[in-house]
């Protein structure tokens, strides 16, 4: 049998107190898809550090193609061979396209460069791997997260890589990009390239992995082929612990309308979209990229107002044309980009959680701090934010922790219909199934909560109704318990016939 | 790594924060044993007055800007068009009190032009206020002709200009009572309003602000026209003490008010912009610029030790940021 492409063996790694590696293996046969899961603090990203050469392990061995590698650095490990995507683009964000991606070997003519070789190079090194073209002459920063990951990758394959590893790829994704990486990821590994993929998507890595293994508390607790695999084994594999329920769904009376929308449109993007959300009801609400989905919660929410229809909170109607006056309506959005939209990382939580309360916390003109204190001590405790205190700053937070202060603002705002993007995308199993508890338990109070998803098994597990879009229309609405995700896609996909006209 | 385990802070985090301070009283005592004018209380009272009040009111005003991720390098000139146009009127005898109103008028229409072309405009802080820059300059040269300062005759009835610059109140000058009002405006402003959290808000994450509600264009609004107006106060504060108006001579406000600002926000434990650490900023300034001339340094020679103070004050601060953030 042939040398492993990539064999992690015993690796031990602490810092402080804290063991994060103990005993972990990670072996890569050639030409395979090898997934690595586990929960955030499992040991994932040190091992990937270890590997790359950014940490120095404690103990433990690394052989590359059967060759044991005595001194691990950057450069050691990419002469042979391996090459990591890291999950933030390491790129310069002034440089144009070609020469980020050239940067370190650029092409020209002897010493000097010629800038339009190397676009040329450059969108035909793109163009071999890529169905895209890139917009001409623009910066790293101005593309889109995945256009950027698509210089990072390109940048790795210049140097014909043995062994890919990939952190998360499809954190910054939305699902038909990520789709078109699946796709490239399964060509390389057919032309012989070996694969390390990490990902909190189990569904991803049961769809395109050939091994997984599954790290816990710093070690790996199994290896195992994920399609014989069920779901919920490897999860409990993941938090040792049996999670019979992913989906804590209580059934909630539903009460009065909370939100009603009529005829609602946006020229080019969305038309006669009508719906009612309830007191006590999850609505879900999904669609591919382009059906008008986001779009729709946009509206909604005020970021981009509605040109057709209205919108009717409790009974009264008025235009929605700024977030701050759907906030006056009772809305709350928790935002697909938790970093960019959600949060402030770098203000603390106290902040972050009165940042659109701070009205109410307001007498004579200055804020209660006292007020303050004890609306932001309440809400820690009543959602289980981890954090060291409440002036820590959000980014010393999980990403589950961060996305809870995101429903805390809302909380602290008195909001009474929640509306959610995507809200569990890049946060760890554990945390997502305490965001659906979250979300039931704000139902049972009463609130009205509507979520975009594209995770169809959430939606599935925790909605009352869900609502399918298809080029700008809702065309569907089904009920969790006489659907399944294969009939929501379907729907979604514009191949079930839709119904004649959806007034939900 | 969970999170609930606090974050260690290294002591060299605690220590950062008293490192200007610390330089602050180190400087002093070198001072005040070398230059025994240095120490009298009178030079004291003169550094308050004349190399740090104004350069404060113009701080303050900066502290707010910098606070909500913006910066305003017009500060200069909204200080000489207050003094430009409050001169000229008095010149042509224009009372005292309408020729102030007109001159903090004419400090407000700057920070107007800042307001308007960042919010509508979507031109960067750095961008647009720089443009006003240009544009003051120009302006107050082509006013001037070319740069002919204005004097105002001696026999102007100035008994009010004379206790702008040098009334006492309670047996402090008066300038320093205008900081101290200042002070008190923008700290209340700063950390107990909403207004102020808004602008930190905004400062961190401007998307994230208005996603929550806040009125970010309000705010910015605001945040310029506070400053222009503290700028306005200073630059009819120094017309009043050199009893003239000097073109282009506020602009030496501006880079010892973003000095002061980001010296300042190393004694803040999240290294924000703060107002007692904007202040001990400009005191630093000031006490330099006044003790390295009584020890008799040469004016140039002043530029580069201030210059290297400043280097290793923000040094010390940004190792030791970094010492936190790679834990």
């Amino acid at each position: 049998m042939a040398e492993p492409a990539l064999a992690l063996r015993d690796l031990v790694k602490t810092f402080g107190a804290t063991r994060a590696l103990d005993g972990a293996n990670l072996v890569v046969e050639r030409g395979t898809v090898h997934g690595l899961i586990g929960q955030n603090g499992a040991g994932k990203s040190t091992i990937i550090k270890i590997l790359g050469g950014l940490y120095k392990a404690d103990g433990g061995t690394i052989a590359i193609n059967g060759k044991p590698l005595a001194h691990v650095s950057p450069r050691a490990i990419e002469h042979l061979g391996v090459h990591i995507i890291h999950q933030e683009a390491l790129l310069v964000p002034t440089f144009t396209v070609a020469e980020a991606l050239f940067l370190g070997a650029e092409p020209g003519l002897g010493p000097l460069l010629s800038p339009r070789i190397m676009r040329k190079r450059a969108e035909e090194v793109i163009g071999r791997y890529f169905d895209v073209t890139l917009p001409r002459g623009a910066l790293i920063g101005e593309l889109s997260p995945a256009h950027r990951q698509i210089v990072q990758i390109t940048r790795a394959l210049l140097n014909r890589p043995s062994v890919l590893v990939f952190d998360e790829p499809t954190a910054a994704l939305v699902r038909r990009e990520a789709n078109r990486l699946f796709g490239l990821i399964r060509r390389l590994r057919d032309e012989g390239t070996s694969i390390v993929y990490i990902s909190h998507y189990l569904e991803e890595v049961q769809d395109l992995c050939d091994r997984v293994t599954i790290l816990r508390n710093g070690r790996d607790v199994a290896t195992v082929d994920p399609r014989d695999t069920p779901m919920p084994q490897i999860v409990s594999l993941m938090i040792n612990r049996d999670i019979d329920d992913m989906f804590p769904k209580v059934p909630v009376p539903i009460g009065k309308p909370a939100l009603t929308v009529q005829g609602l449109g946006r020229r080019g993007h969305f038309s006669d979209v009508d719906f009612t959300l309830h007191e006590g009801e999850i609505l879900g609400l999904t669609g591919l990229v382009g059906s008008g989905a986001k779009d729709v919660l946009q509206a909604i929410f005020g970021l981009e107002p509605a040109d057709q229809g209205s919108i009717i909170t409790h009974g009264k109607q008025g235009a929605i044309n700024s977030p701050a006056s759907a906030i006056r309506r009772g809305l709350g959005l928790v935002p697909e980009d938790r970093r960019g939209q959600g949060i402030a990382l770098d203000i603390s939580v106290r902040e972050n959680t009165t940042l659109a309360s701070l009205g109410k916390l307001t007498r004579f003109g200055f804020i209660s701090r006292r007020r303050e204190g004890k609306a932001v001590a309440g809400l820690i405790a009543r959602l289980g934010i981890k954090t060291p205190g409440p002036d820590a700053r959000v980014r010393d937070l999980s990403g589950g922790n961060q996305q809870k202060v995101v429903l805390a603002k809302w909380l602290s705002a008195d909001s009474d219909i929640y509306v959610l993007d995507e809200p569990t995308v890049a946060i760890d199993v554990a945390a997502k199934v305490e965001i659906y508890r979250l979300l039931g338990d704000l139902a049972q109070r009463g609130a009205a909560v509507l979520i975009l998803s594209s995770d169809l098994l959430e939606l599935q597990g925790i909605c009352d109704r869900i609502l399918v879009m298809y080029r700008g229309h809702v065309t569907h609405q089904l009920r969790p318990a006489e659907t399944t995700p294969e009939a929501i896609l379907a729907a979604a996909t514009g191949a079930a016939a839709p119904a004649e006209k959806v007034a939900a | 790594m969970s999170a609930t385990t606090a974050p260690t802070r290294p002591i060299g985090a605690q220590l950062v924060r008293v490192t200007t301070p610390a330089a602050l009283v180190i400087l002093f005592v070198i001072f005040a044993v070398v230059s025994p004018t240095f120490r009298t209380p009178g030079n004291i009272l003169h550094i308050l007055v004349n190399n740090f009040s104004l350069p404060a009111l113009v701080a303050l005003g900066m502290t707010l800007v910098v606070s909500a991720g913006g910066i305003d390098l017009s500060v200069g000139v909204a200080a000489d068009i207050a003094a430009m146009l409050a001169v000229t009127l008095m010149q042509n005898g224009t009372g005292l009190g309408l020729s102030l109103i007109a001159g903090i008028g004419g400090a407000l229409l700057v920070g107007l032009l800042d307001a308007l072309l960042i919010t509508v405009f979507g031109i960067s802080p750095f961008l647009a206020t720089l443009g006003v820059l240009f544009i003051g300059e120009s302006v107050q040269q082509l006013a001037t002709n070319g740069g002919t300062p204005i004097y105002l005759v001696s026999n102007y009835p100035a008994a009010g200009l004379d206790f702008l610059a040098h009334g006492q109140i309670l047996g402090l000058p008066l300038p320093l009572w205008l900081v101290a009002a200042a002070v008190v405006l923008t700290q209340l402003l700063l950390s107990g309003t909403a207004f102020g959290r808004h602008l930190r808000a905004i400062g961190a994450e401007p998307r994230v602000a208005w996603y929550s509600g806040v009125p970010v264009r309000r705010a910015t609004w605001l945040v310029y026209l506070l400053s222009a107006l503290l700028c306005g106060v200073a630059g009819l504060l120094l017309s009043a003490t050199v009893k003239s108006y000097v073109p282009l001579s506020g602009n030496a406000f501006m880079l010892d008010a973003i000095g002061a600002v980001f010296v300042g926000t190393t004694i803040s434990r999240e290294t924000r912009p703060n107002v007692l650490g904007t202040l001990l900023g400009v005191f630093f300034f000031g006490m330099l610029h006044n003790g390295l001339l009584l020890i008799g340094w040469n004016f140039y020679w002043q530029q580069v030790a201030i210059g290297l103070l400043v280097f290793i004050v923000l040094g010390i601060s940004f190792l030791t940021r970094r010492l936190q953030t790679t834990d």
